[in-house]
């Protein structure tokens, strides 16, 4: 072949001829034919169609993620951004190419920057669901000692790892969550700029957040020059910071470099949610506590001695909601802070007398009914530890079998209660949304005992289940006490927000935009401690959902993003 | 690989170190491993060399392979053979190992002349190749070579291999039958079996070759517009504004450090890895060194305390970025060609294997080319 150089294998030679001249040692005839029978197995006969899916016996793909890495491996020669919308899986897109160079002899030495709350989970799924032997990161030796490694990106960039990482030819590198490197003029950026790569995938789900600039850095991190100098790429497409001219040139170069799937795009069904609120009426004594609890929590709040702080005084308020065991637990404690002469252990006291008369438990009692109703896998959420422990128990009082399932638990525990929830327990009791990498999609009844009030925390409970794999459609019941700020929370984040009814991943997005996450947690307590009447504070959460609804409302889209969409 | 040739070629491989099968279930192996293979795939290095050295009886080690993920025995510590698994890997690097260099000769009895005759037969020698070629650029594509030369009267077949799988063969001589000398060398023999791969690769498609290189040859092109551009629109390069200490600050909360190329004296280079040292371990602790030792030697130190300098932050110039760029894409695109060994060995047959078909072109031309019409 003129111009391609040819390497010849010559090291054999002189073994053999060794052999000849000795007359021995042989191999045995029918490990000479293994030997050649497993080069044939994994000779590469072709250089367009996927070889890594028969190494992954396990591994059913959807097809969108398997043409996306077709057309990575062929049009993009393995240098793309992945910028599928969330839960579409870019991470088996981004395993499936990195096993195909891998599997090809093409990619050894890789390196995977993640957020640094993502590093173990990348490493166990590239493990598990690819057999891709990666290590996550922890000692200075491991750059040059491991051949795939995960790390994040803020520990890569400082001495001594910078120096390593630097010094290295990576076969392959991929950034995850990489529209944290929109800006070209932070650090982050400039050292991935500087990385030696060969192959490169770029993931993120919102390749514009803001403006067009961002795509435009992302692009050039990938492939300097690729749209031009910045001032052409100005002058060319951009017309102001969202606007965006020849939509159509811009759109066909950002296809040579993006691959962004849409769950509209259809092929991808998700099953559907139905959600059902549970109104669950107080008794006499059980609607006492809840009164008597929430004066104490406002005079303290009012009175403000400073003894209890406001998040305290929340919680408190709260878990009334929840189970007596849960606000005892507090009260206990509360009780224990106070000095002994102090007025309020008298009225702790006087609560906590409340709470042992207290017979009945209408919630767990629903739960019970609801559960037996079911008949099938259900994971019931709550907040509360104390919560979590007296369900267990009163669940095992009326033959209801179950585990418990919290955030600090150990990795192989919570795979434990997992299995053990598959195969021998009905119910699931969760205090967290079970972490990253628990497979719960067998199960499709969620039970929200009491709600969180941060959004995306509801969004992750219902996405552990409700998830590419489900094949059920998921029910979501919401137990509310009538009559408590339960009720009017429930209300807010259900018929206000229509929390439940949102496409995965639409919540990400405002909350985001409305940098919520930190903040509605914070505003909701306000407004519930800062509210005279009951009627007060649901006119005030009224209009806090109005304003939540009105940024979901479609704005004019910039067209840039449409560009960029397609 | 489907899974029944998994378990037929596990079995094989096997057999062939007589092992003992302690239970064979439709689903599943349970298998006492050899020694010899305990030490390719048991994974336990450490334990064979105390073994070896202290010379105490080994336990071998009991593995139990399932060959559907969906029918796991109850029980039992199993793991899942497949073509990806690790484990399936290390059986192959094994198979290879012990099976490179072969010498077999052909035992066609049927072709003996008639009994009663003692007229020793002529057995004729070969060498058999077999490798692989790889087409590299961005992708790749292999093409399996079996190439045999016959040592006697020089030419050259393909398919050798193929051939050679349905005669009986033997290590040993067969009675009444002699070999005939070798008239060329090994290093002739080779250069023939050159010759006829480089022939071969010559008639292949070369179009992934033209493809990549125009493709690379257009990203260049690309980068040399746009640093020219670059050049012209920043003179200073984008020093300016590469401290931008706002964006910092708000993306990295923490570890804010702008980034200005710093004046200081270069921080001293990273301690060298020697990973990539000549020697395993194996071949290490054969030669008689102490474990300790090795890791001493080919650990990775890590870089004193003193030596660790957040401040030393140097960003490439464009030119050197364009460079670092142009390097990435001639690694990424340029083809190359890579012609591999896989195992060979010496052949003495009665038979003839036959002339070839269309690879084989090259080799018939040798031949009078027109005695076939005549």
């Amino acid at each position: 072949m003129p111009n391609v150089p040819v390497s010849f294998d010559t090291s054999w030679i002189s073994p053999l001829t060794e052999r000849l001249h000795e007359d021995g040692p042989w191999d045995k005839w029918e490990l000479f034919k293994l030997a050649l029978e497993a080069e044939e197995a994994m000779a590469v006969r072709e250089f367009d169609s996927l070889q890594c899916l028969n190494y992954l016996p396990l591994l059913s793909p959807f097809p969108h993620q398997l043409q996306t890495a077709e057309r990575v491996l062929n049009d993009m020669r393995g240098r793309a951004i992945l910028a599928d919308e969330v839960g579409l899986g870019k991470t088996i897109e981004a395993g499936l190419i990195m096993k195909e160079y891998m599997v090809r002899g093409l990619a050894k030495k890789i390196l995977v920057l993640v957020p640094a709350s993502l590093v173990i989970q990348w490493t166990k799924e590239l493990q598990q669901k690819f057999g891709i032997p990666a290590v996550a990161q922890k000692k200075e030796y491991m750059w040059r000692q491991h051949e795939v490694v995960v790390a994040s990106i803020d520990t890569a960039k400082r001495d001594p790892h910078r120096r390593h990482v630097l010094d290295i030819d990576y076969d392959m590198l991929i950034i995850d969550e990489a529209h944290k490197l929109k800006n070209k003029r932070t650090r982050n950026y400039q050292f991935v700029k500087e990385i030696r790569k060969k192959y490169c995938l770029l993931l993120t789900a919102t390749p514009i957040q803001n403006e067009m600039d961002e795509l435009y850095n992302l692009i050039n991190l990938l492939k300097p020059g690729h749209l031009g100098h910045s001032t052409s790429f100005s002058t060319n497409y951009v017309e102001g910071k969202r606007q965006s001219k020849n939509s159509e040139k811009l759109r066909e170069e950002i296809e040579k470099v993006m691959i962004r799937n849409k769950r509209s795009d259809g092929g991808i069904q998700f099953t559907s949610r139905r959600v059902q609120s549970i109104p669950i009426e107080l008794t006499q004594e059980e609607m006492e506590l809840y009164e008597g609890v929430t004066r104490f929590v406002h005079d303290q709040y009012k009175t403000g001695t400073g003894l209890f702080n406001s998040l305290a005084l929340i919680t408190l308020q709260r878990e009334v909601c929840s189970s007596k065991e849960a606000s005892f637990m507090t009260l206990y404690n509360m009780h224990q802070r106070t000095s002994e002469e102090s007025l309020l252990r008298a009225q702790i006291l006087e609560l906590v007398e409340m709470i042992k008369r207290i017979e009945t438990h209408s919630k767990a009692a629903k739960t019970v009914e609801l559960i037996q109703q079911i008949n099938d896998k259900v994971i019931v959420f709550t907040e509360y530890r104390a919560t979590q422990n007296y369900l267990q128990k009163y669940l095992h009082d009326h033959g209801i079998t179950s585990v418990p399932f919290r955030g600090g638990f150990k990795r192989s525990k919570k795979d434990w209660m997992t299995d053990l929830f598959q195969n021998r327990a009905q119910v699931l009791i969760a205090t967290e949304a079970g972490g990253e990498g628990i497979n719960l999609q067998f199960c499709n009844q969620v039970i929200n005992y009491d709600m969180p009030w941060n959004p995306m925390r509801v969004e992750q409970r219902i996405g552990r289940v409700h998830r590419l794999g489900q094949k059920r459609d998921v029910h979501i019941y919401n137990l509310s006490t009538v009559g408590t700020i339960e009720e009017h929370i429930l209300k807010l984040l259900y018929e206000k927000i229509d929390l439940f009814e949102m496409v995965i991943g639409e919540l990400d997005d405002i909350v985001e935009r409305l940098n919520l996450s930190s903040s509605l947690e914070e505003n909701l307590t306000q407004i519930i401690m800062d509210s005279a009447s009951t009627r007060e504070m649901a006119l005030k959460l009224d209009n806090m959902g109005h304003a939540i609804r009105a940024s979901r409302q479609p704005h004019a889209a910039p067209a840039l993003s449409e560009a960029a969409e397609q | 690989m489907q899974a029944n040739q998994v378990r037929q070629f596990v079995e094989r491989y096997l057999a062939t170190f007589s092992a003992h099968i302690v239970e064979s279930h439709p689903d599943y192996l349970t298998v006492k491993l050899p020694v010899e293979v305990d030490k390719d795939i048991g994974n336990r290095p450490f334990y064979w060399s105390w073994v070896d050295k202290m010379n105490l009886a080994y336990q071998p080690l009991v593995l139990t392979f399932a060959f559907h993920p969906d029918r796991m025995p109850d029980g039992l510590r199993a793991e899942h053979l497949h073509l990806g698994a690790g484990r399936m890997q290390q059986i192959f690097a094994s198979a290879k190992k012990h099976g490179q260099f072969v010498c077999m000769y052909e035992q066609n009895t049927a072709s003996l002349p008639a009994t009663g005759k003692r007229r020793s037969t002529p057995l004729v020698p070969w060498l058999g190749i077999n490798l692989k070629v790889s087409f590299l650029c961005d992708k790749r594509r292999d093409l399996m070579l079996y190439l045999g030369v016959n040592l006697h009267q020089p030419r050259v077949v393909h398919d050798f291999s193929t051939y050679l799988f349905q005669l009986p063969l033997s290590p040993a001589i067969p009675d009444y039958f002699y070999t005939l000398d070798r008239k060329i060398s090994v290093e002739d023999a080779l250069q023939m079996a050159r010759q006829e791969a480089e022939a071969v690769i010559a008639k292949e498609d070369q179009a992934w070759a033209a493809e990549a290189k125009a493709r690379l040859a257009e990203e260049l092109d690309i980068l040399a517009a746009y640093y020219e551009e670059l050049a012209k629109r920043e003179p200073q390069a984008e020093q300016a504004d590469a401290d931008d200490e706002e964006a910092e600050k708000a993306e990295e909360p923490q570890a804010a450090q702008a980034i200005v190329p710093l004046p200081q004296t270069e921080a001293p280079p990273v301690a060298e890895p020697v990973v990539e040292a000549a020697q395993t371990i194996d071949e290490y602790r054969s030669s008689g060194g102490r474990i300790l030792d090795f890791l001493r030697a080919n650990g990775i130190q890590v870089t004193p305390r003193e030596e660790i300098n957040q401040e030393e932050w140097k960003k490439s110039t464009p030119e050197e970025e364009k460079q670092r760029r142009m390097d990435e894409l001639r690694w990424q695109y340029e083809p190359r060609i890579e012609v591999h060994f896989i195992n060979g060995g010496l052949f003495y047959l009665h038979s003839n294997p036959p002339v070839q078909k269309l690879s084989g072109a090259k080799t018939v031309r040798h031949l009078p080319a027109n005695g076939r019409i005549m």
